[in-house]
């Protein structure tokens, strides 16, 4: 790594880029914080019906998380322990969900167990899912990907020799688990379930679908910002939100910093054993089903004539959700996703090359301020924008989407490129430095190439992110600006569940297709790498 | 004839004196080693004298001119690191050409000059591989020649057989002293290895505590020992090695 040594150019690039986060984190939630001046707190904080939202949003929070983890935690270790068959499929089938905003996995229940859906009829149920039930069901498939995948490459990165010793000293197989799985599990678990239990209390797609009058904190804050335009109070609820989402923020930095960083010894290769593979393929076919049977309820609703009446393949509701503005509304959400893809990448790029290839006070707060946003949930981003940037030149562009979505999804695909960057050779400035190779041309020709995949990787969570995304741009969008993914409360309002249904397939779609071009590139790219098999002397 | 001089450099990090009081001088086309233990300084001697680090106080002369501070590019230096610090996604060609792209006077016989040094350097049927697909050793080889494509009056080594294991290191010592012979480039070379300082160095500077102890031949360490830190760190620990030789054989 290099001295915290930084030429005029470089200075004045980490200038523009703490310029950048001022202006797109801390002064909005500044102007949020100020804006709690004008709330009646006493009046507030003894309010029955923010003390029953928060109630509700803690239960089906804490309730859902649970089960999300605990669901993940059996799919993980269904791959990552056994010889099952067919991971590939299984493992696309899980994240699926990932690639639908959260609304949508409400609405699905809804289409599937509301009061007219298709498994309340099929079973003759009396009355739907709707309130904590419907929340909790909703909010499991939201987070369960989510959970999937963290505790997935928790698990795939434990080291298996210790189980290996174990055997071998005879230790018994309940032993080992709380001698060595256990301990090892700790800390990591503390972040899966803060993540998702944030991810859960903080999201409103789900509690506005299905939640009937069951009002959960984000609803409240929704309804009271749009519909009331209360600021003050929301500004309240932006506070309270914020604070489990600060929370998981400082027990990650927490549970990282402490994780022992040394590398995997030996990776678990489980043997074939018919028995547990069979029933891991149970489980993993069960799960699968779950996850994915929303998104077969949109094709149908979507395809079908008139669902339950009529069966018979049809494009009507089809071209009906494009004569309703569903082509201009796409257009907008493709053009924010790519833009936001577009200028994330690129800053969180050039904020890796200082913040990994450099260590200064300056560097250090970029890292931290680029790190920061993990710990501002949508709404509360969203709301704080309103408040900083209304009146403004921004408020009511497109640029504004932009903007928030670039901040709201930063800190992933930072991290990303921060890891990739920060694992290059770290004397490649020393040696540029005494070959008389500037710093531009060293990340143009030398450090860009060496990180492009996870660049098309990060331009892919951005996209994917921002196509998919209502927290944020529900508080920011009007009627020119809109994107596509707030046409699926509208249609829904409005009773059109076969729009809301098509709205959601086009996402799904889009973020699909995405998926598929990054596979692509990355086939491409790795054509072009070298194998890692070095000749002798 | 003296071509490098440093007058008493001084470094301190966080109040600690990494050099102190640090003045030689490197005779043209020498191998000189500069050994010492970990955290004695070797390193940051290093860096200094490529324009890495800034000293703290003292000067750093080639041939009779201070360039303590000038940029690195300016000092007619190259380095090479422990760990090379190839350009992976480059060809070894392409790693042994592209520095010269933006030097003018060498610009218009880069793909010449890469392919000659290849040539000399063993290194011709692997110039379109990348690093990866290379041994530690050719790695090394590859990173040599990077250096020497841009001419420069001296190649400093910052501990670059450390991570290769024992044959490789053998054989990579003969190449060296033959590569300094064939080149006359003078050639600094940091280690903590006693046996890999006497075999290739014509002088020796034997670093502890942030201070030279000895600069001499390594006869003259052999049998002049300035001092008992000397004594113990070179003398004491070659006598062990050999000793387990012996012990190993009988």
């Amino acid at each position: 790594m290099t001295s915290s040594r930084h030429s005029v150019f470089g200075r004045t690039t980490i200038l523009l880029l703490c310029g950048f986060f001022a202006a797109a984190v801390i002064c909005p939630l500044i102007s949020m914080l100020i804006h709690l001046g004008d709330a009646d707190l006493p009046a507030l904080l003894s309010d029955e019906g923010i003390r029953t939202a928060t109630l509700h949003s803690l239960a089906v929070s804490l309730t859902a998380a649970v089960i999300a983890i605990l669901l993940a935690f059996c799919a993980a270790r269904c791959m990552t322990r056994t010889s099952v068959r067919f991971k590939g499929f299984f493992h696309v089938c899980l994240l699926t969900p990932m690639l639908i905003p959260s609304i949508s996995h409400g609405m699905g229940l809804i289409i599937l167990f509301g009061s007219n859906g298709i498994l309340t009829r099929l079973f003759g149920m009396e009355k739907g899912i709707y309130g904590f039930p419907g929340i909790v069901v909703g909010s499991v498939l939201y987070a369960f990907p989510v959970a999937y995948i963290m505790i997935s490459d928790i698990l795939r990165y434990e080291d298996s020799t210790p189980y290996e010793a174990a055997a071998v000293l005879g230790i018994p197989k309940h032993r080992r688990f709380t001698a060595i799985t256990a301990p090892y599990l700790k800390k990591p678990m503390i972040s899966v379930v803060f993540t998702v239990f944030t991810l859960i209390v903080t999201d409103y797609g789900v509690p506005l679908m299905i939640g009937g009058m069951y009002k959960t904190l984000p609803v409240l804050m929704y309804e009271e910002v749009i519909g009331r335009q209360n600021f003050a109070k929301g500004s309240f609820f932006g506070l309270i939100l914020l604070l489990p989402a600060v929370a998981a923020f400082l027990i990650d930095l927490f549970c990282k910093g402490d994780r022992r960083s040394g590398s995997v010894c030996r990776p678990f290769c489980p043997t074939r054993k018919q028995p547990r593979d069979t029933a891991a393929l149970l489980v993993l076919i069960l799960l699968s089903v779950c996850v994915v049977f929303p998104i077969v309820a949109f094709i149908t609703l979507t395809f079908t004539k008139s669902y339950p009446t009529d069966m018979s393949l049809s494009l009507h509701h089809v071209l009906n959700t494009f004569r309703k503005g569903a082509g201009r509304y796409l257009l907008n959400s493709l053009t924010i996703a790519l833009l936001t893809a577009s200028v994330g990448t690129a800053v969180s790029f050039l904020c890796a090359c200082f913040t990994a290839r450099s260590r200064s006070r300056s560097t250090a707060f970029l890292h931290l301020m680029s790190i920061l946003s993990l710990a501002v949930p949508g709404i509360v981003l969203g709301l704080s924008y309103v408040l900083f940037y209304s009146g403004s030149f921004l408020y009511g562009t497109l640029a504004i989407l932009v903007l928030a979505n670039t901040v709201h999804f930063f800190s992933s695909p930072y991290l990303m490129i921060y890891n990739s960057i920060g694992k290059l050779n770290p004397n490649l400035e020393g040696v540029a430095a005494t070959l008389g190779i500037g710093r531009f041309r060293l990340v143009r020709d030398v450090i860009l190439p060496q990180t492009a995949t996870t660049l098309v990787e990060m331009f892919s969570y951005f996209f994917i992110n921002s196509m998919m995304t209502i927290s944020a741009v529900a508080f920011l969008s009007n009627i020119t600006t809109k994107p596509i993914s707030l046409m699926i409360p509208q249609f829904e309002a409005q009773m059109l569940l076969e729009a809301s249904a098509f709205v959601s397939l086009l996402i799904l779609a889009a973020n699909l297709a995405m998926k598929g071009i990054v596979r692509l590139i990355r086939s491409l790219l790795s054509r072009k790498k070298p194998s890692a098999a070095p000749t002798t002397d | 004839m003296e071509i490098l001089r440093t007058v008493s450099l001084s470094k301190r990090f966080d109040g600690r004196a990494a050099l102190e009081d640090v003045s030689f001088s490197a005779e043209r086309g020498e191998f000189l080693s500069i050994l010492g233990p970990s955290g004695c300084g070797k390193t940051t001697l290093l860096r200094i004298l490529i324009g890495l680090l800034p000293p703290d106080g003292g000067s750093v002369l080639l041939e009779g001119k201070e360039i303590t501070h000038l940029p690195p590019d300016r000092r007619k230096m190259g380095i090479v690191f422990q760990n090379y610090a190839l350009f992976e996604n480059m060809t070894v060609r392409k790693n042994v050409e592209y520095a010269m792209r933006f030097r003018p006077s060498l610009r218009g016989e880069a793909g010449a000059r890469a392919d000659e040094l290849l040539r000399q350097m063993g290194l011709t049927e692997h110039a379109g591989k990348y690093p990866s697909e290379l041994s530690g050793g050719q790695q090394q080889r590859v990173a040599i020649a990077r250096t020497l494509a841009l001419n420069p009056e001296i190649v400093l080594f910052d501990e670059p057989m450390s991570a290769l294991d024992v044959a490789t290191r053998l054989s990579l010592r003969r190449e060296l002293k033959e590569l300094q012979r064939r080149f006359g480039t003078t050639m600094i070379y940091i280690t903590h290895d006693q046996e890999e300082a006497f075999a290739l160095s014509d002088r020796i500077m034997v670093m502890g505590e942030a201070r030279i102890h000895q600069l001499d031949t390594p006869r003259g360490l052999l049998d002049r020992p300035a001092d008992d830190y000397v004594r113990s760190f070179v003398l004491d620990n070659l006598k062990a090695k050999i000793d387990s030789l012996a012990a190993y054989m009988n």
